[in-house]
């Protein structure tokens, strides 16, 4: 478009021309072509009849004329809106309905999109977070990416797809910033290169220089946006002061910004220089293997995560042959993931699972409000008519319709915000620990902009399904006819389509629901082999625990701390009801990484070795003798460890009965077991075992069992160390009571050690809250979708037995009996419902089986829930097409005859 | 101008082309109001072309935002107020152009249907 143009159509936009001043030029057309006519000789009738047949439609030319002007859209936008809302002042009944069903689909499909937005699709927040990964080893008891001192050198040097690769210490561990404030934070140690790596610059000060990374390079920290406001006022003379932490003092250098967040997405507030040391040296490291850690790395350009893995493999080889001692090396995999998937590989099915089925709530919404519209369509059909007569062409009805739906979707879609910050609420209350940023998620601008494409989508196929099925011949509409006209669904095939579209999805959402809810169900009753009821954990944070951020090492202050926790333990058993103290580092189900041993590293004296790299692994729990008492964990064979045996010299355990029937073989295993000697590891130290005690849930609560090994907690420093112990009571009195004194009872011994005091059974209810969070959203969602679509049945069946009075009366004038009449009704919603609930059915049974991890003991085409609910289904739909049917079959023939 | 490139691709499009060229053609001989311009292309054609006022109308107007005619109220050859077009500097050089293409486009079906028909 030239300039020129451009200027003349920018011109018109604003020029608005007189109406009339068409008006006039075309009856000037007009009246000369009567004046032709008339000195041709014709009569004035006559002449004037002649021209404007010779002219064709004025108003359809005047409208077309009218429709080349620039503006035209927008000066009938308005008038087709004022049109619309003056309809739905008529109707408001209507027009509540369809912004509610709207608002309720577009609302929860929001709400569900702000949680899985920034699991699966929201940009990671580093500079080209698509080329990220995250890359190392993995093996059985670790699956995710780690790397130690003695090959990361070797890789970092040689590797060719990668344009950097930096690390972070293995996990953030809790320090005292020791100030006029002392208070716990987390410590984290990356390379210098590390937010280079990730795209980061501090939001003032600098990042760390290469001579800081050093060992004994200066003592240099940059610390968290967070940790600055809370701590030091966002002041920043912050820079190049001391801080002092675990009483170590450092420089800090930079602060990091705002929402700054570790790949690993842990929580800290103090970063140190990682500062490993050379090569060579890492030797003497971490018992000879180096010092641990994360790795990330940038891939190069156009590279993908495959080939990078495949061009990685000769390294790997190369570290799996010479580094990795034989026996346990098949246990070790090369493993490279994008960021994304290292973040939230675990949820993004939960969170795909989510948005589909709020998709499909939508879905159904917009089918029901399109169904409305039909009807209304059908009702209004003869004003269409008459409009299109009066010269409004089909393109301008149909804007007419599309400003009406876009007009109330649009308003839903405001509804529907409103209602997806109130979901989110929930969401957050809810909050299961196991899903990643679900306490960030937030209605910002980028969700609202998802929520007006939804508006958008929803107000069009709303607004174009039922013009589609508008009647092509007006005129006949315009004189009532149509009213038996028959198609290939009848004159209504594409909202009885949509009814059993609705139906199907419902099936489908239905079926999901129910199989999460029976798993829900199947993790809440299951037998855990211990009784949570009165259980106590407690947990104190003794300062500098963590000297050295290494599993298995011995804390320095060993000493100290076991004489602490000593005295916590009188003190406590003094306590009214208490009936056991027992210690433990952690407690079943869960456990993890830290609680794990491999299988093959237990040898039963006397007896063969296991093959290495066999036998998956065991849950290793370091426990004295109440432990067993707390929890009522019954020993099935032996006895359970006595007082006396804290103070021996000798090692002690007790096996549960899968590890029993694991580790010993022969035929008279069972009674053999006691008094067996078995060895742990390579350093050739080995104990006794006193006893066999029943299974317990140790995999975590979906998890398959592992034979268990527990190890008495002995009297002495070494027992003490890492990993943190924990106090398990059993009480007889009230939790809450209980706790209150715990934390007199510590605060006498050690009053400034923090103490974290929960209940067995809150801990267990946590770690369902995933699978609760999952299976109340899907069961919203199915339960909604379905009321929608035995309203939109309902709806259906209750217009088309409407209609058709005329023709029942004149059935029942023909003999037809009352029963008749119900039955012809209620047969033909029948069919929508075998229709739709059989295709939902085949979906359903396709698409379940993407469910299976989400599920726990219930397979994906469990037959009982899917013949639960198609009866579910099939009885709440027959029952909305039976209330209709018996409201036509009670229509009085002389009435319905006269009906029309 | 945009509209010239992709304006002869269809048939349908090559027919509304022709119109407006026929208009342009036409108010390039003089200002003239609706009705004349039917008129006129019909006495010139020999009443071979009878432009129906369906598509006069929205013609006219379309040319008329594009800024290639402009229009002015005037009393008509009857005393009576009439829409008088009236081409522009704009409406003028795009005439050339069109007649320019109406030839070339002349030329070559002209080129193939000779080839066609020896």
């Amino acid at each position: 478009m030239s300039f020129h143009e451009f200027l003349s159509r920018t011109r018109f936009f604003f020029r608005r021309r007189p109406a009339g001043e068409l008006g006039e030029e075309l009856q000037f057309h007009v009246d000369r072509e009567i004046e032709v006519n008339l000195a041709a000789g014709m009569t004035h009738r006559e002449a004037r009849r002649r021209a404007l047949v010779e002219f064709g439609g004025v108003a359809q030319t005047h409208e077309d004329t009218y429709r080349q002007r620039p503006s035209w859209l927008l000066e009938t936008l308005p008038q087709d809106a004022r049109y619309a809302v003056r309809g739905f002042r008529r109707d408001p009944a209507l027009a509540v309905t369809v912004i509610a069903t709207l608002a309720l689909g577009i609302g929860a499909t929001t709400a569900v999109f702000s949680v899985s937005d920034r699991i699966l699709f929201r940009a990671l927040p580093y500079a080209d977070a698509d080329r990220l990964v995250s890359i190392g080893l993995v093996q059985s008891l670790e699956k995710q990416e780690f790397m130690v001192g003695g090959f990361y050198y070797e890789w970092h040097d040689n590797q060719k797809p990668f344009v950097a690769m930096a690390a972070q210490g293995t996990n953030p561990y809790a320090c005292n910033l020791v100030e006029s404030n002392p208070s716990q934070l987390n410590c984290v140690h990356f390379q210098a290169g590390f937010l280079p790596l990730l795209g980061i610059a501090p939001a003032f000060g600098r990042n760390f220089l290469p001579e800081e990374d050093r060992p004994g390079g200066p003592n240099v920290a940059l610390i968290s946006y967070g940790l600055w406001k809370s701590h030091f006022g966002l002041d920043r003379s912050i820079l190049e002061r001391q801080i002092d932490v675990d009483g170590t003092p450092a420089r800090v250098i930079g602060v990091l910004p705002q929402g700054f967040e570790l790949p690993t997405l842990q929580d800290a507030d103090v970063f140190f220089p990682l500062a490993l040391v050379p090569a060579a040296q890492q030797a003497s490291k971490n018992n000879g293997i180096g010092q641990p850690m994360r790795t990330f790395a940038r891939l190069r350009p156009g590279l993908s995560v495959t080939q990078a893995t495949a061009q990685m493999e000769p390294l790997f080889r190369h570290t799996q042959e010479t580094f990795i001692p034989a026996p346990i090396r098949k246990d070790f995999h090369l493993s490279i993931r994008s960021l994304r998937d290292r973040q939230t590989q675990d949820v993004q099915l939960a969170a795909w699972v989510l948005l589909g089925s709020g998709a499909a709530l939508l879905l159904i919404a917009c089918a029901n409000v399109a169904s409305l519209a039909m009807a209304r369509g059908a009702a209004r059909e003869r004003e269409l008519a008459v409009r299109s007569a009066l010269g409004a062409s089909r393109l301008r009805l149909m804007g007419q319709g599309l400003t009406e739906s876009l007009l109330l979707s649009c308003t839903a879609a405001a509804a529907g915000l409103a209602l997806a910050a109130g979901l989110l609420r929930i969401f957050v209350a809810m909050a299961p620990t196991g899903v990643p940023f679900l306490e960030k998620a937030r209605i910002d601008l980028r969700i609202a902009g998802f929520t007006v494409v939804l508006a958008l989508a929803s107000g069009l196929a709303i607004g174009l399904i039922p013009a589609w099925q508008r009647p092509h011949s007006l005129a006949f509409a315009a004189r009532g006819g149509a009213r038996f006209a028959v198609g290939l669904f009848g004159k209504h095939g594409l909202r009885r389509l949509m009814v059993a579209g609705q139906l199907a999805i419902s099936m489908i959402l239905l079926s999901g629901a129910a199989l999460l809810l029976r798993s829900f169900q199947n993790i809440e009753q299951q037998n855990l082999g211990l009784e949570p009821g009165g259980v106590l954990t407690v947990r104190m944070a003794l300062p500098d625990f963590h000297d050295t951020p290494v599993v298995g090492m011995v804390s320095r202050n060993g000493p100290r701390h076991a004489e602490i926790y000593a005295q916590a333990e009188a003190a406590v058993r003094r306590l009214p009801g208490v009936r056991a103290v027992g210690w433990s580092e952690s407690l079943p189900p869960g456990g993890g990484f830290q609680n794990a041993r491999r299988f093959a590293d237990f040898a039963v004296v006397g007896q063969p070795a296991p093959e290495q790299g066999s036998g998956g692994s065991v849950r290793f729990r370091s426990v004295t003798p109440d432990y067993f008492r707390a929890l009522q964990i019954p020993i099935v064979l032996g006895q359970n460890f006595t007082e006396k045996e804290r103070d021996s010299k000798q090692q002690f355990l007790i096996l549960s009965r899968l590890a029993a029937e694991r580790m010993i073989a022969g035929k008279n295993a069972a009674k053999d077991v006691i008094g067996r000697r078995i060895s742990m590891g390579s350093d050739g130290t080995w104990a006794t075992v006193v006893g066999v005690a029943e299974n317990v849930r140790n995999g975590g609560l979906t998890d398959p069992d592992l034979p268990e090994v527990y190890w008495l907690r002995r009297n002495i420093p070494s027992d003490w160390g890492s990993p943190v112990p924990m106090m398990v009571i059993s009480t007889e009195l009230s939790t809450h009571s209980t706790a209150v004194w715990i934390r007199a009872q510590i605060a006498q011994i050690a009053p400034t050690v923090p103490v974290k005091i929960d209940t067995l059974a809150g801990q267990l209810s946590k770690l369902a809250d995933r699978p609760r969070f999952e299976t109340s959203l899907l069961g919203f969602f199915a339960l909604t979708g379905l009321v929608m679509a035995v309203v939109g049945l309902y709806g259906l069946t209750a217009y088309l037995a409407v209609q058709r009075t005329q023709e029942i009366g004149i059935r029942m004038a023909l003999g037809a009996d009352r029963i008749d009449i119900l039955r012809w009704i209620a047969l033909e919603g029948l069919r929508l419902i075998l229709l739709g609930g059989a295709v939902g059915l085949c979906a359903a049974l396709a698409l379940t089986h993407f469910l299976r991890s989400l599920l726990f003991s219930v397979g994906p085409r469990d037959p009982a829930t899917f013949v639960g609910v198609g009866l579910l289904l099939m009885c709440v739909a027959l029952l909305a097409t039976l209330i209709p049917a018996r409201t036509a079959m009670r229509v009085d023939p002389a009435v319905a005859l006269r009906n029309e | 101008m945009s509209d010239k490139s992709a304006g002869n691709s269809s048939p349908k499009e090559l027919l509304q082309g022709t119109l407006d060229l026929l208009i342009l053609k036409t108010l390039a001989l003089e200002p003239m109001h609706g009705w004349g311009v039917a008129q006129r292309i019909q006495q010139l054609s020999k009443d071979a072309l009878q432009i129906g006022q369906g598509s006069l109308y929205p013609a006219l107007h379309r040319l008329e935002y594009r800024g290639w005619i402009q229009s002015e109220w005037a009393s008509s050859e009857n005393n009576r107020r009439a829409k008088f077009y009236s081409l522009t500097a704009a409406g003028r050089k795009q005439l050339a152009e069109e007649l320019a293409q109406w030839d070339r486009m002349a030329a070559a079906i002209g080129l193939v249907l000779g080839e066609a028909a020896s």
